[in-house]
C-alpha cells in the first residue's frame, strides 16, 4: 500500500549568487586564513524552504496542496517526487511516483513528437516493448498527426503543450504528483485533457495537487495542505482548509 | 513500512541503478549524436570524415616537419589522436553532465550515474567512427592485423572505467563551482603537448623520458594505441591505469557519499 510520511521535515537550500558558485571565494577564503576556520562556520547563505513538516498521506489520499507563491508548494512536491532530499528529518515514500511538475520539462526541443514519446518512456523507466504499447494511444491523443515526425522546436505553444500533456498523462503511477495544471490548448483539448485527469486521478492511490485556484482543488481532493513559508499552516479535510485559507486571505 | 536508507545505500543505489537503467544512457548518449548530425547530409559520417582530415593534413605537417617514416608516423599519429580525442571529450565533457541535464533531474528522479554514463556512450560512438578512419590508414599502409589486436578492447574498457569514475568527480565538482569546466578544458589542451600524441616518446633526450613515464595520460594512451599498432602494451602501463582507475573510484565513491543529496540544489 502506498504511503508517504513526513518526519520533522526541513529543508534549505544554498542560494548561489552569481559569486557564490565560483571558486575564487573559496580561494580567496584560504588565501585570507580561511583554512584556520572550520568549514562549518562559513556555510553559504540558505534559504529555508520548508520548516519542520510532520504529515502522513495514505493510500485514497487527494491532496491539494495550496500557498501563495514562495509558500514552499513545489520544494514539496519535488520531495515528494524523490528529486530533492530534506535536509533535516526524514521522509518515507513506498510505492512508484510519477510527478508533472512541468509539462514542458524533459521534452528535447531538436527532437521529433515520436522521438520525445520514447525518450519520455524511457525516462520513466518503460522498455521499448512497452512504449510502442503505448505510443499509438498518445498519437492518437494529441490529434498532432503527421507533425509528431517534426522536431518540437518548430511546434507552436499549442502544439508542444499537446504533446508534452498526452506523453506526461500516460502513466498510471500508484502516487501521482502534479503541479498547477492550467488549460492546455483550445477550448477542445482542454476538455479532453480534463477527462485525462480525471482518469489519472482515478486510477492513482495518493494524488497531490497543487493549485492556486480553489475550484480545483475543491472539486478533485478530500484533504488539503497549506503552506506558508514553508510551514505548514494546516493538513485535514479539504472544507475546512480551504476555509480557514480564505478566512486568513480577506 | 518505514524504510530509512542509510546514506551510503543511497550512494551505492546511484551507481547500481545508474547501470542498471543502460536504456536510459544509451538513448540519451545516442540521441546526443543524432540530433548533433540532424539535417546533415552525411550524419554522423561527419565525424570520421573530419578525423580522416585531421589525421592527414596533421600526418603530413608534421611528418615533414619531424622528418619522420609517413610508414610509421602516419599509424602512430592516428591512433594517438583516436585515443586522445575519446579521452580528452570524456574528460572536457564530463564537467557540464549534471547541467546540460538539469531540466531533466529537476523533473524526475535520475541517477548522477546515469548521466556521466551518457557522456560514456556519446563518445564511444564518436570512437567508433573515428576507427573507421583509421582502419582507412590500416588499409592504404598495408599494416598487418594480429591476434594482438584485441587488446584494444579491455584498453578501451580501462580508459571508459577511469572516464566514469573521473567524470563523476568532475561533474560534481563542477556544479558546484563552476570555474573548474574552464579550467579542466585548458589543462586538458596542455596536456595534449606533453603527451606523446603528435610525437614519439623515443624522440625524447632520455634525461627527459620522465615526461611520458610520469604522465598518467601516456599509459592511457598505450594501452590502447600500442594493440592499434600491433604491439603489446607493457606491464606498467596496465599496472598504473588500473591504479588510477581504482584510485578515482574509490575517491568518486567518497565524494558522492558525502554530497550526493546536495548536488540538486547546486545545479
Amino acid at each position: 500500500m502506498p504511503v508517504i510520511t513526513l518526519d520533522n521535515v526541513s529543508l534549505e537550500f544554498p542560494l548561489f549568487g552569481a559569486s557564490a558558485l565560483s571558486l575564487k571565494k573559496q580561494l580567496l577564503r584560504l588565501t585570507t586564513g580561511g583554512l584556520i576556520k572550520k568549514s562549518r562556520d562559513h556555510k553559504v547563505a540558505t534559504v529555508r524552504a520548508l520548516h519542520q513538516i510532520n504529515l502522513t498521506l495514505q493510500q485514497g489520499d487527494r491532496v491539494g496542496l495550496i500557498g501563495h507563491n514562495g509558500a514552499g508548494k513545489s520544494t514539496l512536491l519535488r520531495l515528494f517526487s524523490r528529486i530533492y532530499e530534506p535536509t533535516q528529518g526524514n521522509i518515507y515514500i513506498q510505492g512508484e511516483v510519477s510527478a508533472l511538475l512541468d509539462v514542458m520539462l524533459g521534452m528535447h526541443p531538436d527532437a521529433t513528437g515520436y522521438e520525445n514519446i520514447y525518450l519520455r518512456g524511457i525516462l520513466q523507466g518503460l522498455t521499448r516493448r512497452g512504449i510502442k504499447a503505448k505510443a499509438q494511444s498518445i498519437a492518437e491523443f494529441t490529434e498532432l498527426g503527421d507533425y509528431l515526425a517534426v522536431p518540437v522546436r518548430m511546434y507552436s505553444n499549442g502544439m508542444a503543450l499537446r504533446l508534452a500533456f498526452a506523453i506526461a498523462t500516460t502513466l498510471s503511477p500508484e502516487i501521482l504528483v502534479l503541479d498547477e495544471v492550467v488549460g492546455v490548448g483550445d477550448a477542445a483539448f482542454i476538455k479532453k485533457a480534463e477527462q485525462r485527469f480525471e482518469e489519472l486521478m482515478l486510477q492513482a492511490k495518493i494524488v497531490i495537487l497543487a493549485s492556486h485556484d480553489l475550484s480545483i482543488i475543491r472539486k478533485n481532493c478530500n484533504k488539503v495542505i497549506w503552506l506558508e513559508a514553508g510551514e505548514l499552516q494546516f493538513f485535514g479535510s479539504c472544507e475546512e482548509g480551504i476555509e480557514r485559507y480564505e478566512k486568513n486571505n480577506n | 513500512m518505514k524504510t530509512a536508507l542509510t546514506q551510503f545505500a543511497k550512494t551505492r543505489d546511484d551507481i547500481t541503478q545508474g547501470l542498471l537503467q543502460w536504456r536510459i544512457w544509451l538513448l540519451l548518449g545516442w540521441q546526443d549524436i543524432k540530433i548533433r548530425y540532424r539535417r546533415s547530409y552525411l550524419g554522423p559520417l561527419w565525424i570520421t570524415i573530419s578525423m580522416i582530415i585531421s589525421i592527414y593534413s596533421m600526418g603530413f605537417l608534421y611528418g615533414h616537419l619531424f622528418g619522420m617514416n609517413m610508414h610509421e608516423y602516419l599509424p602512430h599519429l592516428s591512433a594517438g589522436l583516436l585515443v586522445w580525442t575519446l579521452i580528452a571529450n570524456m574528460i572536457i565533457e564530463s564537467t557540464a553532465a549534471f547541467t546540460e541535464s538539469y531540466h531533466y533531474l529537476k523533473q524526475i528522479k535520475l541517477r548522477y550515474t546515469t548521466l556521466v554514463l551518457r557522456i560514456i556512450t556519446r563518445n564511444t560512438i564518436i570512437f567508433l567512427h573515428n576507427f573507421l578512419a583509421f582502419v582507412l590508414v590500416i588499409i592504404t599502409m598495408h599494416l598487418p592485423v594480429r591476434w594482438t589486436d584485441l587488446l584494444i578492447l579491455p584498453g578501451v574498457l580501462i580508459i571508459m572505467l577511469t572516464s566514469w569514475a573521473f567524470g563523476m568527480i568532475l561533474a560534481i565538482s563542477s556544479t558546484r563551482f563552476r570555474d573548474f569546466s574552464p579550467i579542466v578544458t585548458s589543462l586538458v589542451q596542455v596536456c595534449f603537448f606533453i603527451t606523446p600524441v603528435i610525437w614519439m616518446s623515443r624522440s625524447l633526450p632520455p634525461r627527459y623520458s620522465f615526461i611520458t613515464e610520469w604522465n598518467p595520460f601516456s599509459h592511457f594512451l598505450s594501452i590502447v594505441r600500442e594493440p592499434m599498432l600491433g604491439r603489446l602494451p607493457t606491464a606498467i602501463d596496465y599496472f598504473i591505469t588500473i591504479g588510477i582507475a581504482a584510485f578515482f573510484f574509490i575517491l568518486m565513491l567518497w565524494l558522492l557519499n558525502r554530497v550526493r543529496h546536495q548536488i540538486i540544489y547546486w545545479i
